[in-house]
């Protein structure tokens, strides 16, 4: 569009617009002042400081199922820590450098510690290892403040259908749903009934309303023990919230929770490479990690936002090489003018994409 | 069915902010999506006027604004933020070329706030790099305080039962709401963005002195505009308080005695944007969207 001349009426008058006239001239008035004293900010505050990390030391190590091991953690001068609410989680740094997020699973009202179950994964990255092994009581740990990506909003209705482990989050939920009286139901599928930790404190809360199961369970027999128009919250393995996802029936229930996570894994995704700019270092892309990951490490202010291709934010302008398009959002044009979006979209097998970076 | 309020309106702490992926389909939607009702739609209707370009705008300024944040938890909602944005501004870009299919020829208007947006609000040439941090804060600023509108706004479609009433188009309305929705849900991050980079009151002030009635302008105008090049109306209705008053008892706009009351708020010491409206009925809202879970089911 034209930024030079200003737009014509809005009706057709012969005249340029009074009104973009007058804010034009206004803002042509008002930018060069903000660095003024007393417009400017203050140089006598302090500037803006990062929120320091949670110092933690775990206070209690106990097993509560087959595999399964529960962890307190506390402030280690006893002070309250920050508040939470049903949902959330938190982010560990293990001693050996390692980050991994758990669902918060004691209850928000104790403020004296964060609880924590972990199920040992043997193949997974060595963080369950690590803190079934190694996290001893009065070890020490940072963390970052909960955050909540599961919040539970507390609808008069509500079944929770927990999948293994996944029951962490949903505890807190039906302790706050038996505590508010509403109307809830809890499954929980696990392998074996060895398997699924605090089935005794699920019971207490009211033993009509909870259920645990062994066996393998369709998505829609699950679905079906929701009270008529309840929410749903849903949370355990991958396979399980498809199927859920799948056999949800909005005319029977008003909504589906689950856990948002971002970034899909990586299907089909081959090595490649990515240049920074005409002259710039040459990055590797592993297979099973996605460009904008790699990007980020050299240039941390690269903007980004839904991980799966929908929403643009991360556009980079692409110089050279062939890429393979994946995400949803960009249009035929955008591409054809170089446009490209690291956080989905990849390049074949030795193939070097030139990013304007 | 409007979603139902739910309790308690709990305050929640640090949401995690993503972008939801939506799927509107505008092909069954009538010009005048409250049935006879065209000041109410069109009235309405200027958020498909403004929203695209003016949230694009948002996304640049506060793209521009990552490199000055220190702060981990808020560099990653203003990102959230940014996601969430970029979506509306495309979802209402979707109704905007919708308008002209119907013979409504909204390029006047929209020429317009295009001029606005890039030109007046857009980076200017010659400043010192000072002075460009300044402007650039200035802008968080207007950001902050037309977030608090679009908050009231929000809080407003997810607790209309008149739109209901009135027998509205339910795409339309599942998008006012999922959008205003997830204007409840960040209502947040670009006051805390404000405040981060500049606790001071005036920089507060100023944002809302500015934009506010600049947005209300901006909205009459649009209103009258949209009266006018509607086709079918032959330009028979006109834009009067009296019919906007009418309109609002019916349940069809908010309030605007209310609206008034909810900018004066924005000038309280103690003001934060949690005060107004509730996550959980947001949140609520848009676990059961059919355009979010048109998008989720693939």
């Amino acid at each position: 569009m034209d930024l030079e001349a200003l737009p014509p009426d809005l009706y057709g008058r012969p005249q340029p617009d009074g009104f973009l006239r007058r804010m034009t001239a206004f803002a042509e008035w008002y930018d060069p002042m903000m660095g003024r004293p007393g417009l400017r900010r203050s140089p006598r505050r302090p500037g803006p400081r990062p929120t320091p990390p949670l110092q933690l030391v775990v206070t209690v190590h106990r097993s509560v199922a087959e595999d399964v091991v529960e962890l307190r953690l506390a402030d280690p001068g006893g002070s309250p820590l920050p508040a939470w609410q049903p949902g959330a989680r938190i982010e560990l740094t293990l001693p050996s450098g390692l980050v991994r997020h758990y669902s918060l699973c004691g209850d928000p009202a104790d403020r004296s510690n964060y609880r924590i179950a972990v199920r040992h994964l043997p193949e997974g990255g060595g963080g369950s290892a690590e803190i079934h092994d190694r996290l001893h009581p009065g070890v020490r740990l940072t963390a970052r403040r909960p955050r909540n990506g599961f919040a539970f909003c507390a609808e008069p209705a509500v079944l929770l259908l927990a999948g293994g482990i996944g029951i962490t989050p949903l505890l807190p939920m039906a302790r706050q749903a038996q505590h508010l009286g509403l109307d809830w139901r809890l499954v929980h599928v696990g392998r074996s009934a060895e398997s699924m930790p605090f089935t005794e404190e699920l019971r207490a809360l009211d033993p009509s309303r909870v259920e645990f199961l062994t066996e393998l369970t369709p998505a829609a027999e699950l679905l079906a023990r929701a009270p008529r128009g309840a929410a749903v919250y849903c949370c355990g393995p991958a396979p399980m919230l498809a199927a859920v996802q799948q056999a949800y029936d909005p005319a029977v229930t008003r909504a589906l929770h689950f856990e948002r996570f971002g970034a899909a894994p990586i299907l089909n995704g081959q090595p490649f490479t990515v240049q920074l700019g005409e002259d710039g270092a040459q990055l590797t892309v592993p297979a099973d990690r996605s460009a904008l990951d790699v990007l980020r490490e050299v240039r941390p202010g690269l903007p980004y936002s839904c991980h799966q291709g929908f929403c643009g934010t991360c556009k980079v302008g692409l110089i050279s090489g062939t890429p393979v398009h994946r995400d949803r959002r960009l249009t035929e044009e955008d591409r054809a003018a170089g446009a490209f979006l690291p956080c989905v979209s990849r390049a074949a097998e030795g193939e070097t994409l030139v990013l304007e970076v | 069915m409007p979603p139902r309020p739910v309790v308690p309106p709990a305050v929640h702490d640090s949401l995690v902010l993503e972008p939801r992926d939506v799927r509107f389909d505008w092909s069954q939607l009538p010009l005048h999506w409250i049935p006879d009702e065209p000041m109410a739609t069109h009235t309405v209707n200027v958020l498909h006027l403004l929203l695209p370009e003016g949230e694009r705008w948002f996304v640049e300024v506060f793209k521009d604004a990552l490199p000055l944040i220190t702060d981990d938890q808020l560099r990653e909602e203003v990102l959230g933020f940014i996601g969430q944005e970029a979506i509306h501004a495309e979802a209402h870009q979707e109704v905007l070329d919708h308008l002209l299919g119907q013979g409504l020829d909204p390029r006047p208007y929209v020429r317009q706030v295009t001029w606005l947006f890039r030109r007046v609000l857009g980076k200017r040439p010659g400043l010192t790099p000072a002075q460009q941090r300044e402007n650039l804060i200035e802008r968080v600023a207007f950001v902050a305080a037309i977030e608090h509108f679009t908050a009231f706004l929000g809080n407003w479609a997810l607790n209309s039962p008149g739109l209901d009433r009135a027998k509205a188009d339910p795409t339309m309305l599942d998008l006012l709401r999922w959008h205003g929705a997830e204007e409840v849900e960040h209502r947040s991050v670009a006051f805390d963005l404000m405040v981060h980079l500049d606790p001071g009151y005036l920089r507060r002030l100023r944002g809302m002195l500015v934009s506010g009635p600049t947005l209300i302008h901006l909205w009459i105008r649009g209103v009258r505009f949209l009266l006018a090049a509607d086709p079918s109306l032959n330009g028979s209705v006109r834009p009067t308080w009296r019919e906007a008053q009418r309109i609002a008892r019916r349940g069809l706009l908010p309030e605007p005695s209310r609206m008034a009351r909810s900018a004066l708020r924005y000038f309280r010491p103690g003001y934060h944007p949690t005060q107004e409206g509730s996550s959980s009925q947001a949140l609520s809202y848009l676990a059961g969207s059919p355009a979010a879970r048109a998008a989720a089911a693939g």
